[in-house]
C-alpha cells in the first residue's frame, strides 16, 4: 500500500464535496461555490504532487480486496497521470465556466453534485489499476452523467437522456460480459505495459479476438465509434459545460482511454498486430474520422457540429494506437490530452455566444468577432487547432500520426489524414470567417445582459476567463511540445519509458 | 542574441497585430505597420553569413538562418512589404474597417518573413500557412461579391496546397529521418512525396493548371494587398522548390522535363490569356502567371543540368527578386490610375514610374530584366539540351516578345482609365511607387557592384541585341494586333478561365444530384388506436423519467446496480 493514500485522496478529493453539495440547500450559493472550487483545486494539487512523485520514479499502489482473487486496484503510472492531469486541469476549468454559466438557474446543487461525481468517475477510470477497477468507475460514470445530460428536463434532453443510457447501458453489459471473461481466462491482472495475455495466445486465438471485439463495442459506444455514435450529437442538447465536460474531459475520453489500457496493457500492441485486431480497428477509426467529418459539414448548429467534429477527432486517438508503432502511439496518446483542451475552448465559446447572444447556428455567428473579440479569438485558435495548422496543438498530433502511419508502413493512412484535414477545414473555416469577416446589420440580442445586467467585459468574467485559459493553453501545448513537460514530452516518456519499443527518431 | 534577431523579424509583426487587434481606435499605431517589415530588411543588408539559430523546445525542434538564397528573397520581401505597406497607408486613409486589414496585413507578412527564414520542416509549414490563411482576409477585404468569390477560390486552392505540402512533408521526413529542409533535399524525395511537394507548393506559385486563383484574387484585392501577393507571396511557392526539391549533382530529368514544359506553357499561356483581358489587375495577374513560368523553367533546367545549377539558381533568384519589385511597382501603378497630377514636373515623374518597371519586365537593356533575362540565358548557350529542349532559348526570348505585348496591352488598358486627381497623390505613395520602379534601374547596378551570392555577372550582360529584337518583335505583334481588332469587339475569356470551369461544373453536379435525389417518403398514417396508444406510452415513459431525473432515485439505481455487479463477480 504504497503511497496509495495520495490516490484516494485524489478520488475523494471530488467525491467528498460532491456528497456534500447533494445536501446543500438550493440558495447557499457561497457555500457550494467554495465546495465546489476547493475540491477542484485541492485534486489540481495533489495530482501535481503525485506527477512529481511519478517523475521521481516513485510507485503508488492501493487494493481493496473485492472477493477471493478479485482486487479492486488504483495504481499510477505515467499513462493513467496523463489522463488524470487532463481531467483534473480541465475540470477545474469547467467548474468555474459551470458556475458562471448556470448562475441563476435552478437545481444547482444537483447539477453540480454529479458533476463532481463525474469526475471521480474519471479520475477513477484514470487511476484504475486493473479491469474490474475501470469497469466499476466506467459504469459510475455512465450513470453519474445521465442527470447531467437530462438536467434542463425539456422534452429533447429527456430523448437524449434515453438515447444515452440505451447505449451506454447496453455497451456496458457487453463490457461486463467480456471483462468477466476475460477475467475468468486470464485472471485479475493488472495493467502491464506490453499487456498480459501472451500465454493464452497460441491456445485461445479466436477467444482473445472475440473477446478484442467484445471490448471494443464496449468502449466504442463511449469513444463514438461509427456506428456507435449516434448518441454523441444527440446528447449536445445538454447544457454547455456538460457537453464540455462529455465531448472533452469525462465521457468520450473515458471510451478512449479504456480502448488504449486494452491495446497496449491488456493485450500489447506486438499481440494485437498478430492477431490482426489493428488492422481492424484502424480501419473503423479511419471510417470514423471520415464520416464525422462528412456529418458536421452538414450540421447548421454550432454545437452538433463540434459534437460530429468530436466523433471524427477522438478517433485520431484510436487511430494512433490502432497503427502501434511507437510515432503512432505517440500522436494518439498525445491526442487525448490535444483533443481535450481544444474540443473544451469550442465548446465553451459556443456556450458563450448562446449565452451572451442567444446565437446557437452557424449562420448567425456574422459579425460576431467584433462584439466578443476575444470568445472569437478562441474560438479561432480552437478551429484551426482543430484542423491541425500549426503551432496549435491538433498539428503536434496529426504530425506524429502522419510519421507514425509510415512507420507502421500504412500510407493509406496519411490519406485519410489528408482528408480530414480539407474537410476539417471546410467545416471549420466559415464559422470562423463568417465571425471575423460577416457583416452584422440588426443589433443583437443580449439574454445575458438582459437577466443579469451590463458585463464588465464582453460576457460574464466566469464564462470568459477559462476561455482564454484553455485557448491559450491549446497554443501553448503545441507551440512548446519539445519542452520536457508538454504533453509531447511526456507521452514520449511514456512510450519510452514502459513500450521499451525500437528507438526512435524525430 | 543571433537568436533574438532571428527570432524578432516575424515576431515583431505579429506583436503588432496583436496590438492592432486589441485597440484598433488607435491610429497611432496603423502609422507602424510598414515597418514592420524593416527588421527583415536590415537583417538581408547587414547579417553576418551563417547567423542562425535553433529552438528545440519550439515544435518540434525550430531552426532558422539567413542563407544566400534565403537573403535574397527575405531582401525582397522585406522592401516590398515596406514600399506596399507605405502605399497602403495613404490608400486605406478613408477606409472605416482599415484595423482589419492591417491585422490580417501584419499575419501575412509576419508568415512570409518567417518562412524565408525557416530551415526545418514544421516551422516552414507554419509560416507559410499563416501566409496563406491570412492573406484570405486581404483578398476579401473589400467586402464585395466579386471579392467573396474570388477569396473562396483562394481559400480552397490555399488549404488544398497545404495540405498536400504537409502530407509531402510528412512523407519527406520520413524517408529523410530528420525534419531539416537541407536534409530533405538530401534525401532525394521521390515519387508521391516528389509529386506532393510540387503540388502543394505550385498551387501558391501559380503553377499551371492550378494558377486560376490569381487572376481572380489580384484584382479582387485592394492593390498593396495585390502588389505583395504577386510580388512577395507567390514566391513562397519558388523558395520551397528551391529548398525541397532533389536540386543536387545527380539532377532530376523527369521532373525537368515536366517543370520546363509546365513553365514555358505558363508562359505562353499567360501571354494569350492576358491580352484577352480587360481590367489592368487581371492582365497583370496573368503576366505574374506568365513570369513564375519563366521562373519554373529556371527551376526545370537547374534539374536537368546539374552542372549549371549553381549558376541557374542564383539566376532564378535574381529573377524572382527583379520580377518582385518590378510587378510590385506594376499595380502600385494600377492603384494611382485615378490619380493623374496637374503640374508637368508631377506628370513626368508619373509617366517614369508606369513606364520603367513595365520595361524593365520586358528586358530593355540597362534595366534589371536585362540582367535577369541573360543570366537565365548564358548557361544555355554553352550546355546542350537533349530533344524539344534544345529550342528552349529560343522560346524563352518569344516568351519575352509576348511579355512585351501583354505589358502594351496593360499600359493601353490602364491608361484608358487613366483620372486627374482630385485631392493629389501623398507623399507615402509616391516615395513607395517611385522607390520600387526606380529599382528596375538601380538593382542590376547593385547586383554588379556587389555581387551577392557570388551570381556570375558581368556588365555585358547588361544589353544585348537579343534583348532588343523580341521588344520590337512584341511592339510589332502588338501593332497588328491594335489594327486588326480596332474597330471589332475584343474577343475575351472571362477572369480565371479554369475557375470558370470549375464552378460550372460543380453547380452542374450539384444540380445533377438534386435531379437524381429520391422523392422523399410519404408519411405513413398509423390507425388512429395506434396512435393513441403510442402517445400514452410515450407519456408513461417521460413520467417515468422525470421520475428518474431526481437523484434519489439515480442513487438507488446505481447502488442496485454496483450491489448486482458485486454479486456477479462473486458468482463468477
Amino acid at each position: 500500500m504504497d503511497g496509495g493514500w495520495l490516490l484516494l485522496a485524489i478520488l475523494f478529493s471530488s467525491l467528498g464535496p460532491g456528497i456534500a453539495i447533494f445536501f446543500l440547500p438550493e440558495h447557499r450559493q457561497g457555500l457550494r461555490t467554495a465546495l465546489n472550487l476547493g475540491g477542484a483545486g485541492t485534486k489540481l494539487a495533489l495530482v501535481a504532487f503525485l506527477l512529481d512523485g511519478v517523475l521521481r520514479g516513485d510507485e503508488y499502489y492501493f487494493s481493496l480486496p473485492l472477493m477471493p482473487g478479485i482486487d479492486l486496484v488504483l495504481a499510477a503510472d505515467a499513462l493513467s497521470l496523463l489522463f488524470a492531469s487532463l481531467s483534473a486541469v480541465l475540470w477545474f476549468v469547467t467548474t468555474v465556466y459551470a458556475i458562471g454559466y448556470l448562475e441563476g438557474s435552478p437545481r444547482r446543487s444537483r447539477f453540480f453534485g454529479f458533476f463532481s461525481l463525474c469526475v471521480s468517475a474519471t479520475v477513477g477510470i484514470a487511476l484504475s489499476g486493473n479491469l474490474i477497477t475501470f469497469l466499476i468507475f466506467y459504469e459510475i460514470l455512465t450513470l453519474a452523467t445521465w442527470p447531467l445530460v437530462v438536467h434542463r428536463g425539456t422534452p429533447a434532453a429527456l430523448r437524449a437522456g434515453r438515447l444515452y443510457l440505451a447505449y451506454t447501458l447496453t455497451s456496458g453489459l457487453v463490457l461486463f460480459t467480456a471483462i468477466v471473461w476475460l477475467t475468468l481466462l486470464a485472471g485479475a491482472e493488472g495493467f502491464t505495459p506490453g499487456g498480459y495475455l501472451d500465454g493464452l495466445a497460441d491456445t485461445h486465438a479466436t477467444t482473445l479476438q472475440i473477446l478484442f471485439v467484445l471490448l471494443m463495442i464496449g468502449f466504442g459506444v463511449k469513444a463514438a465509434l461509427v456506428p456507435l455514435h449516434s448518441w454523441l450529437p444527440i446528447a449536445m442538447v445538454a447544457p454547455a459545460p456538460v457537453s464540455a465536460l462529455l465531448h472533452a474531459v469525462a465521457v468520450v475520453k473515458a471510451g478512449a482511454f479504456g480502448i488504449i489500457r486494452v491495446v497496449n496493457d491488456v493485450y500489447g500492441a506486438e499481440l494485437a498486430i498478430e492477431l490482426g485486431l489493428t488492422a481492424g480497428l484502424l480501419v473503423v477509426a479511419a471510417i470514423t474520422i471520415i464520416y464525422g467529418s462528412i456529418q458536421a459539414l452538414r450540421a447548421d448548429d454550432l454545437k452538433q457540429r463540434l459534437a460530429f467534429s468530436t466523433i471524427s477527432q477522438v478517433s485520431y486517438i484510436i487511430l494512433g494506437v490502432a497503427l502501434a508503432g511507437p510515432l503512432g502511439i505517440i500522436g494518439g496518446l498525445v491526442h487525448l490530452v490535444h483533443q481535450g483542451i481544444t474540443k473544451i475552448t469550442l465548446f465553451f465559446c459556443a456556450g458563450n455566444f448562446a449565452e451572451t447572444l442567444g446565437i446557437h447556428r452557424i449562420s448567425e455567428l456574422n459579425g460576431v468577432g467584433r462584439r466578443m473579440p476575444l470568445t472569437m479569438l478562441a474560438f479561432t485558435l480552437g478551429a484551426l487547432g482543430m484542423i491541425g495548422l500549426p503551432p496549435l496543438a491538433g498539428f503536434v498530433t496529426k504530425w506524429h500520426l502522419g510519421l507514425g502511419a509510415l512507420e507502421a508502413g500504412m500510407p493509406w493512412v496519411l490519406g485519410v489524414l489528408v482528408l480530414s484535414s480539407l474537410l476539417n477545414a471546410a467545416y471549420f473555416l466559415p464559422p470562423v470567417i463568417r465571425g471575423w469577416l460577416g457583416e452584422r446589420r440588426k443589433p443583437w440580442n443580449e439574454p445575458l445582459q438582459a437577466h443579469a445586467g451590463p458585463t464588465r467585459f464582453e460576457t460574464h468574467w466566469m464564462l470568459l476567463f477559462p476561455v482564454i485559459f484553455t485557448a491559450a493553453l491549446g497554443l501553448l501545448v503545441g507551440l512548446f511540445a519539445g519542452l520536457e513537460l508538454s504533453p509531447l514530452g511526456w507521452v514520449s516518456l511514456i512510450v519510452r519509458r514502459d513500450y521499451s519499443l525500437p528507438e526512435f527518431g524525430l | 542574441m543571433s537568436a533574438a534577431i532571428l527570432l524578432a523579424v516575424p515576431l515583431l509583426p505579429l506583436l503588432l497585430a496583436v496590438f492592432i487587434g486589441l485597440r484598433p481606435g488607435q491610429v497611432r499605431l496603423n502609422r507602424l505597420v510598414p515597418w514592420a517589415a524593416l527588421p527583415g530588411l536590415l537583417l538581408a543588408a547587414l547579417a553576418p553569413t551563417g547567423l542562425e539559430a535553433t529552438f528545440d523546445s519550439v515544435l518540434m525542434g525550430t531552426h532558422l538562418a539567413v542563407d544566400p538564397t534565403g537573403r535574397a528573397f527575405l531582401a525582397l520581401t522585406a522592401g516590398l512589404w515596406l514600399a506596399a505597406g507605405l502605399f497602403a497607408l495613404g490608400e486605406r486613409r478613408g477606409d472605416t474597417r482599415r484595423h482589419r486589414f492591417y491585422v490580417f496585413w501584419l499575419l501575412a507578412l509576419a508568415g512570409n518573413l518567417g518562412l524565408v527564414l525557416a530551415q526545418d520542416a514544421a516551422s516552414f509549414y507554419l509560416f507559410f500557412s499563416l501566409m496563406s490563411l491570412s492573406a484570405y482576409g486581404l483578398v476579401v477585404h473589400s467586402g464585395k461579391p466579386e471579392a467573396w468569390r474570388a477569396g473562396r477560390v483562394y481559400l480552397i486552392l490555399a488549404v488544398l496546397g497545404e495540405v498536400l505540402l504537409l502530407a509531402g512533408l510528412i512523407l519527406a521526413v520520413h524517408a529523410a529521418g530528420q525534419s531539416s529542409l537541407a536534409a530533405v533535399a538530401t534525401a532525394r524525395p521521390e515519387g508521391w512525396t516528389l509529386a506532393l511537394l510540387v503540388l502543394g507548393l505550385g498551387i501558391k506559385a501559380g503553377m499551371l493548371p492550378l494558377h486560376f486563383w490569381l487572376p481572380l484574387a489580384h484584382p479582387a484585392a485592394p492593390v498593396p494587398a495585390s502588389a505583395v501577393l504577386s510580388g512577395a507571396m507567390i514566391k513562397a511557392g519558388l523558395l520551397g522548390w528551391m529548398r525541397l526539391l532533389p536540386l543536387d549533382a545527380t539532377g532530376h530529368a523527369v521532373l525537368g522535363e515536366t517543370l520546363v514544359l509546365l513553365g514555358l506553357a505558363a508562359a505562353f499561356l499567360g501571354v494569350l490569356v492576358g491580352v484577352l483581358q480587360v481590367r489592368p489587375k487581371t492582365i497583370l495577374a496573368y503576366s505574374s502567371i506568365s513570369q513564375m513560368g519563366l521562373m519554373t523553367v529556371g527551376i526545370g533546367l537547374a534539374l536537368l543540368l546539374p552542372e549549371a545549377r549553381g549558376w541557374l539558381l542564383a539566376a532564378v533568384t535574381l529573377y524572382a527578386v527583379h520580377h518582385g519589385l518590378a510587378k510590385g511597382a506594376l499595380f502600385l501603378t494600377a492603384g494611382v490610375q485615378n490619380q493623374w497630377p496637374g503640374t508637368r514636373l508631377a506628370r513626368a515623374a508619373f509617366a517614369l514610374f508606369t513606364l520603367l518597371p513595365a520595361l524593365a519586365l520586358a528586358g530593355l537593356p540597362f534595366t534589371s530584366g536585362a540582367l535577369a533575362k541573360n543570366t537565365l540565358k548564358d548557361p544555355l548557350a554553352a550546355e546542350a539540351l537533349p530533344g524539344w529542349l534544345a529550342h528552349t532559348e529560343l522560346l524563352l526570348t518569344f516568351a519575352a516578345a509576348g511579355t512585351t505585348v501583354l505589358l502594351l496591352r496593360f499600359l493601353w488598358r490602364w491608361q484608358a482609365g487613366l483620372q486627374a486627381s482630385t485631392d493629389g497623390l501623398d507623399r507615402q505613395r509616391w516615395w513607395a511607387w517611385g522607390s520600387l520602379a526606380l529599382m528596375g534601374l538601380l538593382l542590376p547596378f547593385a547586383v554588379l557592384v556587389a555581387g551577392p551570392g557570388g551570381l556570375p555577372v558581368e556588365p555585358r550582360d547588361l544589353y544585348g541585341l537579343a534583348l532588343l529584337w523580341p521588344i520590337a518583335l512584341g511592339f510589332v505583334l502588338a501593332g497588328i494586333a491594335y489594327r486588326l481588332i480596332r474597330d471589332r469587339e475584343t474577343p475575351r475569356v472571362p477572369e480565371g478561365d479554369l475557375a470558370v470551369l470549375a464552378e460550372a461544373a460543380w453547380s452542374g453536379a450539384r444540380r445533377a444530384h438534386r435531379n437524381l435525389a429520391l422523392p422523399p417518403p410519404r408519411p405513413r398514417r398509423m390507425p388512429a388506436r395506434l396512435r393513441l396508444l403510442r402517445l400514452k406510452l410515450r407519456q408513461r415513459l417521460e413520467d417515468a423519467e422525470r421520475v428518474l431525473t431526481r437523484w434519489e432515485t439515480i442513487g438507488l439505481l446505481f447502488s442496485a446496480a454496483m450491489l448486482g455487479l458485486y454479486l456477479t463477480l462473486l458468482v463468477g
